[in-house]
């Protein structure tokens, strides 16, 4: 039997958050951090998603034509679980995106958690938070 | 690249040589990551086999292939690294990824790829892998003329001559057995009662298997050129040649035995 798909969401979810946690600590190790949460945590995500795609797609209801479609997509465990890890996978993506350019930028890490914890939870808003942030950092006289 | 010629990657060589075929070789072993990955999280089934075995199978196959020419490729004159040459290896690129893509597809829904007669769309894919196939098939022989013209080898008369010959054999002996296992309709002759495989490569061990001489077919060009290694090593030059006109006429009829004895309905063992 293959595995359920609440099995493998039970498995997802902590890898994420690995991730999320080396991304929380990332200026204590940079490069580590973006080698975790910047490649080989989205890989092993993109891997799962990839197999779930090839094994459900065919069979699974809905579409993306409309949004009672994608609801109906989102019906089907295995597909929803496929969501779900496509958002684990490119929201982690964003997080290493920010950390990376923080450091770049100079921007304190303290300034940026908020950030990394709105995008963990709500991907987009913590992209925007984050935008907002450096946008106000690049002012001169800015506290950044 | 430039990363890879600076270094002695054992991969460079086939990067300078055959960079189309080792790009499509690499490229299908990657591919087997999220093709195991798919076979573990699916429990679809077809004609007794997890869907996914199938493409698993020809990219292995197929990734062997396509790397065996670009280690090969080095032995072709210089004079056939122009403009035609490749083109001709773009068509064979592209059949081979028409090819892996049809059976991924056809696993991905559930169905049958070769064989497939269920409708229009189908017929007319199996209709195109079939060319696919041959063409394909044919990168082999290309480069077995190619290899046999070349002069300035470098390599012993016994091993270059099964090296082109393997080569050729390939593609003489695949035509033949595919060819043969197309019209048939399936891969079995008669009907096997409880399904009993051999382990891995999954023939019959109850009527004929086509697929037995097919495998073998295709594995002329490594088959032969082993012995032409092996002779060229242990031989002196004239008996060496011998020896390598001995095992490619030895292994021709072993796919031949095989391919008869498959068509009269008997397992392989």
């Amino acid at each position: 039997m293959p595995p359920a798909p609440d099995a493998l969401f039970q498995i997802a979810n902590p890898v994420a958050l690995l991730g999320w946690l080396a991304l929380a600590l990332s200026p204590l190790a940079p490069r580590l951090t973006q080698m975790v949460a910047g490649l080989a945590i989205p890989l092993a995500l993109a891997v799962l998603y990839a197999a779930l795609i090839l094994a459900h797609w065919s069979t699974a209801p809905g579409g993306f034509g409309s949004l009672s479609q994608v609801m109906a997509l989102f019906t089907s465990p295995p597909v929803a679980l496929a969501g779900w890890v496509h958002y684990l996978a490119f929201d982690m993506l964003v997080g290493a995106w920010i950390a990376r350019t923080a450091a770049r930028e100079s921007i304190s890490h303290l300034l940026v958690l908020p950030c990394l914890a709105l995008t963990f939870l709500f991907g987009p808003i913590g992209f925007l938070a984050f935008s907002t942030l450096r946008a106000l950092s690049r002012h001169p006289g800015a506290v950044a | 690249m430039t990363i890879a010629l600076s270094r002695p990657d054992p991969l460079s060589r086939l990067w300078h040589d055959a960079p189309g075929y080792t790009w499509l070789g690499l490229l299908l072993v990657a591919a087997l990551v999220p093709l195991t990955a798919a076979l573990i999280l699916d429990g679809r089934m077809f004609q007794g086999d997890p869907v996914w075995q199938k493409p698993l199978k020809f990219h292995v196959a197929l990734s062997v292939y396509l790397l065996t020419l670009a280690v090969y490729a080095r032995f072709m004159p210089d004079a056939m690294r122009p403009r035609r040459w490749r083109i001709f290896g773009g068509v064979i690129i592209a059949a081979i990824l028409f090819e892996v893509l049809w059976i991924g597809a056809a696993a991905a829904l559930g169905t049958a790829s070769h064989f497939n007669e269920s409708s229009v769309v189908w017929i007319a894919l199996y209709a195109m892998a079939g060319i696919g196939a041959v063409t394909l098939t044919s990168a082999s022989l290309a480069m077995g003329i190619s290899i046999a013209r070349n002069r300035e080898t470098g390599l012993p008369p016994a091993l270059h001559l099964s090296l082109w010959l393997g080569l050729v054999l390939t593609f003489v002996l695949t035509v033949i057995v595919a060819g043969t296992l197309s019209a048939n309709g399936t891969h079995l002759v008669g009907m096997a009662p409880t399904g009993a495989q051999v382990p891995i490569l999954g023939w019959s061990r109850e009527v004929g298997d086509l697929r037995v001489a097919h495998f073998l077919a295709t594995h002329a060009l490594h088959a032969v050129p082993l012995a032409g290694l092996a002779a060229s090593r242990l031989l002196p030059a004239r008996q060496a040649t011998l020896a390598v006109i001995a095992a490619s006429l030895g292994y021709s009829a072993l796919v031949l035995g095989t391919f008869a004895q498959a068509l009269a309905g008997q397992p392989l063992i």
